[in-house]
């Protein structure tokens, strides 16, 4: 802060307050991210991804692109966290240790991919610019024009729903598909028929507690009960 | 099963309200943050919010899973037709000022993102049901002690 | 509404808004019928379109109205309406053939979702080929691919070593989507728009870190999509284990979009002004040649007919690759239509071995025993493809291997002439692993084992489209002209966006 005098001539993003905070968010990400990998018990893992999906939502709020993190909170912290539980209990409770094979290639690209990611950081327009392309050419168009031409206030609306509203189509077929796939997958018909399932594996690893299950009968059926191969139902 | 006697009144409370609210994200994205998309994930969320109280069987008596893909079904497809009444009044595909030619305030617009909106709202939330469905329905009932 | 003014939207907007209605239909035969009228429909659809654009050129189409770039639109020239055109072709050819394989295969009632799946299959593979947006391709690739790998998947009922195959898949595919948005994005940030003839001008003169690191991760990306040479390890198992017809169907057309998103990144979006480009070409080359060997000899030994195809298929992307990386008109050209012709030759090989399952119950080399004296027409059909893959003149791998060698020693470098060779000698590992497989169908039937047993003719319909599929091969093998045509401008216009002709 010895320079105030550039700070006032140029826009510059650690001028603003907000840049701090976003710097916070930015360092309990990866913070986040560590303890996801080194963590084994896959509850804890889905429950840190729920936290850096919300830690994310903020961050984009910050960033005053506050659509985006209205749905990473919705989807990414709130669903996502449903399923991969949902999904957590039809197989395992803890990582199981990985094989060392590949970890030394993995490692390489791993390495590589982030170093292009930086790479490419080092020409990108400074962060904030009102003239860089992404600020200034279709952006600022959108800005201009969706007032006039659709006279709506959200602008993320309009571009999502008109000018781009193609995408957004393509957009619910994947969710669409997504869910076609489940229901193929794990539905009626399936390999499985449907039925429910308790695979052994998920019980390694938490003995005393598979001790404690074997006792009980599996008395309900689940909701739902379909005949395995039958095409009657 | 008098356990989970707090949550389960809390649930109860909450249900509603939040089905108010993905309402309200879903007709005022126009106005401000939100859509189908956010919409349809927090209507969802009410009732695996339900499930997660009151067990899958409860919750798939009032939202039986038999109706789900007719409401994928209709989502994707009021969003798709939306783009094929453009065609037949004689615009491009999603082409929505012909549905109000004579608007001057871009009636046709509105009119069409309400629509497509609605079409995602109903398509993701239906979508992010069948997937719980069929996520949570294979395991017969979570134990407290597999929390 | 103007038939002729809409006409390039239809054919996506039809199979897209034909597919959920397929869900809802009753199990059996009904949804199967419906896939087959809408595929049918979008290809003729597709034809027109392909005719159109040979008459007017270029056709521009906005989406919502929307020019570019503010809004997504349509971009179709010949290189998009000749994909088009092959993407439908097959699917109206393969869609028929399905029926019986899939009420084998699939249980009955999960046919409504796989008729859907396979509708929506078809709706981003067209999507992918006709836009001109950057993003847009991202999402409809996304929509194919998510539908592709539950496709895979369903296999399971057969083996479930396809659930292994479809996960893989699943995982090196999402790798790559996520490569090629992340290079979308970079893109967007150097430039600030998504429309691809828009980023073409506005990439001009950029030559920073930012651009090569976004072309870096598109190729990546799409390599991955295309199983390009050491990313091909999801290709084979997933081919193996998929459904028969959903291999015959994405043997033909899911790597041949890959391929000409590809080079539409490469000489539409960047094109030569971007310097990078010719490091990549290079890449191409040696990545092409070590596949064509490479995955032909994996093929040599494999004594699964459908995994032995699929290595085939890795070997034949090495071609199309070698083609591209010439960088020249008739290069280009050539990886076209060998794009469109070995399309022909695996969707027939492919269909033939579906048949064999179908009858057999399995596609190891040791099912196909005796197979001349069981199955006279099916096994005419593989000899008849499996010399189009080895490139006899009369096929259409001939036609495809003599314009690939024309244009690698009329561009004349060391490199060349020595691919050129490499060219012929890989394909005689082609009439190795061809070989095998025709010795051991004119074996004696068996008489003991699994595969000992009377078996019933297959079903007229299978026979009858895999002799269109084989005939098509054959046909195009004597008419080559219209296709060399089309490719041949195609390439021209492709590579002519920096020329400024072709707008």
């Amino acid at each position: 802060m010895n320079d105030p005098v550039s700070f006032a001539t140029e826009f510059h993003p650690s001028s603003s307050p907000i840049f701090f905070v976003e710097l916070a968010i930015l360092t309990l990400l990866v913070i986040t991210s560590i303890a996801m990998l080194r963590m084994r018990r896959l509850f804890g893992v889905v429950m840190l991804s729920g936290i850096y999906s919300f830690l994310s939502a903020a961050f984009f709020v910050a960033l005053d692109a506050v659509d985006v993190a209205f749905t990473e909170a919705a989807v990414g912290a709130g669903i996502s966290t449903v399923l991969m539980l949902s999904a957590m209990l039809l197989t395992a409770r803890r990582e199981k240790p990985y094989a060392p094979g590949h970890a030394a290639l993995a490692a390489v690209v791993c390495v590589i991919v982030g170093g292009a990611l930086i790479y490419a950081t080092l020409d990108a327009p400074p962060y904030g610019d009102a003239a860089a392309p992404a600020n200034s050419y279709v952006g600022q168009a959108y800005v201009d024009r969706s007032v006039v031409e659709i006279s709506m206030p959200n602008i993320v609306t309009t571009v999502l729903a008109s000018y781009r509203s193609f995408d957004t189509m393509g957009e619910v077929a994947v969710i669409f598909t997504a869910a076609l796939a489940v229901m193929l997958l794990l539905g009626i018909g399936s390999d499985r028929g449907g039925k429910e399932v308790r695979d052994v594996p998920r019980l390694v690893g938490r003995e005393e507690e598979a001790q404690d299950l074997s006792g009980k009968p599996n008395l309900d059926d689940g909701g739902k009960a379909p005949s395995p191969k039958g095409g009657a139902s | 099963m008098m356990g989970h006697l707090i949550l389960r009144v809390v649930i109860k409370l909450l249900f509603a309200p939040i089905l108010l609210f993905g309402l309200y994200v879903q007709f005022h994205g126009d106005y401000g943050p939100g859509g189908g998309f956010q919409a349809g994930v927090i209507f969802a969320s009410a009732f695996i919010l339900f499930a997660l109280g009151f067990g899958i069987k409860e919750t798939q008596k009032r939202l039986p899973p038999t109706v789900l893909p007719f409401f994928m079904v209709f989502g994707l497809l009021l969003y798709a037709l939306t783009g094929v009444l453009g065609l037949f009044m004689g615009g491009n595909f999603l082409d929505y000022y012909v549905l109000a030619p004579d608007s001057h305030h871009n009636a046709g617009q509105h009119i069409g993102i309400l629509l497509v909106e609605f079409g995602v709202g109903v398509a993701v939330f239906s979508a992010m049901m069948t997937i719980f469905y069929f996520f949570a329905g294979r395991e017969p009932e979570i134990h407290d002690a597999d929390w | 509404m103007d038939f002729f003014a809409q006409l390039p939207a239809l054919p996506v907007v039809v199979p897209f808004v034909a597919a959920p209605l397929a869900l809802l239909m009753p199990p059996g035969r009904m949804p199967w019928l419906w896939a087959t009228l809408v595929s049918w429909v979008s290809f003729g659809l597709s034809l027109l379109l392909l005719e159109q654009v040979w008459i007017n050129g270029p056709i521009t189409y906005a989406m919502g109205g929307w020019a570019a770039p503010l809004g997504i639109i349509y971009y179709i020239d010949l290189a998009n309406a000749l994909v088009l055109s092959l993407v439908t072709g097959i699917a109206a050819v393969v869609f028929p053939y399905a029926y019986n394989s899939v009420r084998d295969e699939i249980n009955h009632s999960q046919t409504p979702g796989f008729y859907t799946a396979l509708l929506l299959c078809l709706a981003g593979l067209t999507g992918v080929t006709m836009t001109g947006d950057a993003f847009n391709v991202f999402v409809f690739l996304e929509v194919s691919s998510l539908a592709t790998y539950t496709l895979v998947a369903m296999g399971a009922g057969r083996d479930r070593r396809a659930l292994t195959a479809a996960f893989n898949y699943l995982v090196m595919g999402t790798i790559g989507a996520t490569f090629f948005v992340i290079g979308i994005g970079l893109l967007y940030q150097a430039t600030g728009t998504l429309n691809m003839l828009d980023l073409h001008e506005r990439l001009a003169g950029q030559d920073n870190r930012l651009v090569k690191a976004a072309f870096a991760f598109i190729i990546t990306g799409l390599g991955l999509k295309l199983a390009m040479l050491p990313l091909h390890l999801w290709l084979p198992p997933a081919y193996t284990y998929a459904p028969s017809a959903i291999t015959a169907f994405l043997a033909a057309t899911a790597t041949k979009v890959a391929v000409y998103i590809m080079l539409r990144f490469l000489f539409t979006v960047f094109g030569f002004d971007f310097p990078f480009l010719r490091v990549a070409l290079d890449f191409f080359l040696v990545l092409g040649i070590a596949g064509m060997f490479i995955a032909s000899l994996a093929a040599v030994f494999q004594d699964d007919v459908k995994m032995l195809l699929a290595y085939s298929s890795v070997a034949q992307i090495g071609y199309m690759l070698l083609g591209i990386s010439l960088g020249t008109v008739d290069g280009v050209a050539a990886s076209l239509i060998h794009v469109v012709n070995h399309a022909f030759i695996k969707a027939a090989l492919f269909m033939a071995v579906g048949i064999v399952v179908l009858r057999l119950g399995s596609h190891q080399l040791r099912a196909f025993q005796g197979l001349a004296t069981r199955m006279p027409w099916t096994s005419w059909g593989i000899v008849v493809a499996g010399l189009s893959l080895v490139g006899v003149p009369a096929t259409v791998g001939f036609v495809s291997k003599y314009a690939l060698l024309s244009a690698v020693f009329a561009k004349g470098g060391t490199m060349e002439i020595i691919a050129g060779f490499l060219i012929l000698a890989s394909s005689l590992l082609a009439v190795v692993y061809m070989m095998r497989i025709i010795k051991v169908m004119l074996e004696p039937v068996p008489t003991e084992g699994p595969f000992a047993r009377n078996i019933a003719a297959p079903p007229l319909m299978m026979r009858l489209m895999l002799w269109i599929m084989v005939g098509a091969n054959i046909y195009f093998g004597l008419q080559a002209q219209p296709v060399i045509a089309i490719a041949q401008k195609a390439a021209a216009t492709l590579l002519g966006v920096d020329s400024g002709e072709a707008f």
